[in-house]
């Protein structure tokens, strides 16, 4: 840690510094909402989500999922499971769908209907891995969203938009607050959110427009020429990215303040109008994250049920609701596969950084493991089966990938998420939300 | 032997499917809106309750009466504290899947429907 004041930058692992240590296994969840195209019947027909084969021939191309091609031998797609805990079971639930859908996906577990304080779902599967890695790491775990999660009281059907809001359950009756500013996030991860250091120190640093690393130049320099060439590199490159983040960082919060016409202008300015540009900042800060070893959990959510959300750079121009109510009418289902397209699009960029970074003997997508997908199958249908559902990383050697895995009829997803926890050396959990059995992955 | 009839002709009657129950019904709209039916059926004669959607988001429960005779349901119900006041009149089909699917009419139109029976939480 390069320390001076106001600021505490992490360092990426130094061979120098530290003896080579086991596999850092890592975890990101993210979270989709409203299902996939791929989920409606004609979807299915036309494999706009699941590729036609399974097993390790399958052909990605007519899929949501084309653009993951590069990384086919890393991904683990799970198609045909149900999310059957987002369910109705009670006549009052009949109608809440969206109101329930975020909170199960990574729970798996059905949320109780209250517009109160008194909230209930389950834990989440980050959160389990978070438990037993966050012990390692000087944060736990970190949630991060894209839109606005910060409604309160209720959101419909008598459901706490509380349920809406995240996807991350530190327990059944403790749903964690997501983040949305990459300010905030790039600020926890270097150490600026510490108690010693005042707001009025961050106020000062964000005034001034200064690089966090200004005010470490010298303790820099000092240690670059203490470690070797590999060493040296890493630091050169670790540094070079901290900057390229900070400095997007600081543009968009400059064009925020400017005066100019914003898409999102209730969006704290740290967030950019840009989709795609929000999301990868969020990804290399989480790749900043794992790089340092200030945690090794995310979740991530890229989206809200009932959003209304304009995505001009996926080339189609309907809003993101209205497009998932696609009538079943071919046209319109094709609409929404070309937004599915464009989210899943999103995450080779992540991908390839966790890919060509070097993490012990392996890279960091060999000890990681991402997963994509929502809890809602058919989203014209309001159901939730055949939810979509991907994997990719190989979580430290225990996930081999390369392979399509077509679930049988009714199989929970619940019992992948199982294996999940599984891989992730939580054995001693025999089940989790409707889980029942664990699936072979 | 009146015993034996007696029983054969109750076991008759239980295996006669009936719609009593909460059903998870799908209005088939501009998109598929999920919607609560709840019926209780007595001999012929069903009651019951649909939980319609209005165009604020909200939903009127709406009272229902008909009847269930050989597959086919026919109810009826007013539309009361709506703007508009109107009359809901639905028919269907018990399918031998075990769902209900039919024609809801209201001063919107028609518009086609299914329904499932609620799940039960594992």
């Amino acid at each position: 840690m390069l320390r001076s004041a106001g600021v505490a930058v992490a360092l990426p692992f130094l061979e120098a510094l530290a003896p080579a240590e086991g596999k850092r296994v890592r975890l990101v969840c993210i979270e989709m909402v409203h299902g996939s195209a791929g989920s409606s019947a004609i979807g299915i027909k036309k494999n706009l989500w699941a590729p036609a084969g399974a097993g390790r021939d399958f052909d990605l191309s007519p899929t949501s999922l084309a653009s993951l091609e590069p990384f086919r031998d890393d991904l683990t797609i799970v198609s045909n499971t149900d999310c059957a805990n987002a369910e109705p079971f009670e006549a009052g639930e009949i109608g809440g769908d969206h109101f329930r859908s975020s909170a199960v996906f990574l729970t798996q577990a059905h949320p109780k209907r209250t517009a109160g304080a008194d909230v209930e779902a389950g834990s989440s599967v980050d959160q389990l891995v978070a438990a037993r890695l966050g012990r390692q790491t000087p944060i736990p775990s970190m949630q991060l969203c894209i839109e606005n999660v910060d409604q309160a009281g209720g959101c419909g059907f008598g459901y706490s938009c509380v349920y809406t809001d995240t996807i991350s359950w530190a327990s059944p009756t403790r749903p964690l607050p997501m983040v949305r500013d990459p300010r905030v996030v790039f600020d926890m991860i270097f150490g600026v959110l510490r108690p010693d250091i005042t707001a009025a120190d961050r106020r000062r640093r964000l005034a001034d427009d200064r690089s966090i690393l200004d005010g470490v130049l010298a303790s820099a320099a000092r240690l670059r020429a203490r470690v070797g060439v590999a060493d040296r590199r890493r630091l050169d490159e670790y540094f070079e990215t901290v900057r390229d983040v900070e400095g997007r960082l600081q543009r968009v919060e400059a064009y925020s303040r400017s005066g100019e016409a914003r898409e999102l202008p209730a969006a704290p300015a740290g967030v950019p109008d840009s989709f795609s540009a929000h999301v990868e900042l969020m990804f290399d800060l989480m790749h900043l994250a794992f790089v340092t070893d200030v945690t090794r959990v995310f979740s991530f959510k890229l989206g809200r049920d009932n959003s209304n959300r304009v995505y001009p750079e996926s080339g189609f121009g309907g809003a993101f609701h209205p497009t998932s109510h696609h009538s079943g009418k071919e046209a319109k289902i094709l609409d929404f596969a070309k937004l599915n397209r464009f989210h899943v699009g999103v995450v080779p960029y992540f991908l390839e950084k966790l890919k060509s970074t070097p993490d012990a003997d392996a890279t960091m997508l060999d000890n990681t493991l991402v997963m994509y997908g929502s809890a809602m199958g058919d989203s014209n249908q309001h159901n939730h089966k055949r939810v979509p559902f991907f994997m990719a990383g190989h979580a430290g050697g225990r996930i081999p990938g390369g392979v399509h895995l077509k679930a049988a009829n009714g199989t929970p997803l619940a019992n992948v998420m199982l294996s999940v926890l599984h891989a992730f050396g939580l054995d001693d959990v025999q089940e989790f939300g409707d889980s029942e059995a664990p699936f072979t992955l | 032997m009146k015993t034996l009839l007696a029983a054969l002709a109750a076991a008759v009657l239980a295996a006669e499917p009936t719609v009593t129950g909460t059903w998870n019904m799908g209005l088939q709209g501009d998109h598929v809106i999920p919607t609560a039916l709840v019926l209780k059926q007595d001999g012929r004669t069903v009651t019951g309750t649909i939980a319609m959607p209005t165009q604020n988001g909200q939903r009127i429960e709406v009272k229902l009466s008909g009847e269930f005779v050989d597959g086919a349901i026919t109810l009826s119900g007013e539309v009361e504290n709506a703007k508009v006041p109107s009359t809901l009149e639905m028919k269907g089909t018990l399918k031998d899947d075990g769902t209900l699917e039919g024609t809801l009419k209201s001063h919107h139109g028609t518009m086609g429907w299914t329904a499932e029976r609620l799940k039960t939480r594992k």
